[in-house]
């Protein structure tokens, strides 16, 4: 069925969280729909601040704080490549990379790690991350649960810079699983209306969205429309 | 151009991807502007499948709104839909005899002016990759011989799509229609920074986009990047062709 792989990842998301631990969520998702030992989630965008979103143990933690101390290792890579950035056996590499990282990642007990680019069209958030404490490559169920996966991680993201309600992160993202091509280019618009960036534009959207309790996709086709406009040159 | 000398030049621009400005966009968006050309058809698009196994649009021959989101229904219901399922063709359906199939989008089709559909598989070996959709206004069947010819160009676009030297680096078939989906954004982005900036539809904005990457032998997706990032102002993009009355 259509969208299967994204409906098993919201269901797994929409069970009860207490206010403040979306986040973890977020990430204890990330791990589990790849079968992986740990995930963490590195904000890299020059739109928002740099830092870690989440993690879900001590070496998921080690393993951002390498990369952000170090700028070197497989998010930072996935992210200024914008591709996925696959490392199946990181104690003996087929192609030595990241000679900083690797030495005291592999001490933490990281052997295989993967790092996926959160973006939506040209907007570039940051990286997934996804280790595992035994060496091996993603089999193509694995590499493609974990291409959804950040796709919902970047949406995810967009949501909470747009304050999304505590709890309602869920909710949310499934009424905009659908793909709308009026989102995308009501995103260009705003920007270009407002002298922001697409990624800022894509926030202000979702904010207006959430402000009004409409859909996405309705005030998208409005700014679309040019029934709605965010200069304040309408209402 | 007599029609077989256009179709076989259809042939050898879709085998064409080792030029440098090779965009996997400006391919299909060809593929579907060959098809209005070589066939009795209003209105062509390509879909392809996203790793959550959706369908999303890759290209069309219009970018008119009432055609894009007729593409955007066959996430849910319509003739690519049951093509991507079953990998066969799905031919000849006529939108105003339906009976209950597709309720969604034989409405939306019909409302748009189209009366008859067709899609075609994008296969390599055993995988459907998407499909090819057709839109007559006419209801009535589409000849044998011109199926034939859509579903030779549909493949030939398909080894094209894969075989792209940049899928090299690609790992997994997932990832490449993943990247590929990603830089239809991209485009979607820039064709509203352009609307905005120089009070043009969406149209004639991916008119001008597409104009200026052909023009300086630019891939459509970098210059796309370019007009988002602000390193290429709309203004100097060449003036679009007159609208068309829709």
């Amino acid at each position: 069925m259509a969208g299967e792989r994204r409906l098993r990842i919201l269901a797994r998301l929409a069970g009860e969280t207490t206010p403040g631990t979306e986040t973890r969520r977020l990430c204890e998702v990330c791990a589990d729909v790849t079968a992986m030992s740990g995930a963490g989630i590195m904000l890299m965008s020059g739109d928002v601040p740099r830092g870690s979103v989440c993690t879900t143990n001590k070496v998921s933690d080690v393993i951002e704080q390498l990369q952000f101390g170090l700028g070197e290792g497989p998010c930072v890579d996935a992210y200024h490549q914008d591709r996925p950035v696959l490392e199946p056996d990181l104690d003996e590499p087929s192609t030595p990379r990241w000679p900083a990282f690797a030495g005291p990642a592999v001490e933490a007990g990281v052997r295989a790690i993967f790092g996926f680019p959160l973006h939506v069209g040209a907007v570039r958030l940051g990286a997934l991350n996804l280790y595992r404490d035994r060496p091996g490559p993603l089999s193509d169920d694995q590499h493609a649960d974990a291409l959804v996966m950040a796709d919902v991680a970047a949406q995810a993201l967009l949501l909470l810079q747009a304050e999304a309600p505590p709890g309602e992160l869920a909710a949310e993202l499934e009424s905009g699983a659908d793909f709308h091509f009026a989102v995308h280019q009501a995103s260009g618009m705003v920007a270009a209306q407002l002298d922001v960036s697409v990624g800022e534009a894509l926030i202000r959207l979702r904010a207006h969205a959430f402000g009004n309790d409409r859909a996405l996709a309705g005030v998208s086709e409005d700014v679309v429309a040019r029934r709605l406009r965010f200069d304040d040159r309408s209402g | 151009m007599p029609r077989e000398a256009l179709l076989a030049r259809t042939f050898v621009e879709l085998a064409d991807t080792l030029v440098d400005d090779f965009d996997v966009v400006e391919l299909l968006t060809r593929l579907a502007d060959r098809c209005v050309e070589l066939f009795d058809i209003a209105t062509a698009g390509i879909m392809l499948v996203a790793p959550d196994s959706d369908l999303r649009v890759m290209a069309s021959s219009s970018e008119a709104m009432r055609v894009l989101e007729l593409f955007e229904l066959q996430a849910h219901e319509g003739p690519c839909l049951d093509c991507h399922r079953s990998g066969r063709p799905v031919l000849n359906q006529d939108l105003a005899a339906m009976n209950g199939r597709w309720p969604r989008f034989a409405a939306r089709a019909l409302a748009a002016g189209f009366h008859s559909v067709h899609a075609l598989p994008l296969r390599l070996r055993g995988t459907v990759i998407g499909a090819l959709n057709l839109f007559q206004l006419d209801p009535g069947e589409m000849r044998q011989a011109d199926v034939d010819a859509a579903q030779a160009l549909a493949d030939v676009a398909t080894i094209a799509i894969l075989s792209h030297r940049a899928s090299l680096e690609a790992q997994t078939l997932n990832e490449q229609l993943n990247t590929a989906l990603n830089s239809r954004i991209i485009i979607e982005q820039a064709k509203g920074v352009i609307a905005e900036r120089a009070g043009l539809n969406m149209e004639q904005s991916f008119s001008v986009l597409r104009g200026y990457a052909r023009t300086h032998n630019l891939r459509l997706q970098a210059v796309a990047h370019d007009v988002i990032d602000g390193s290429l102002a709309p203004a100097a993009l060449d003036r679009p062709p007159p609208a068309r009355p829709s």
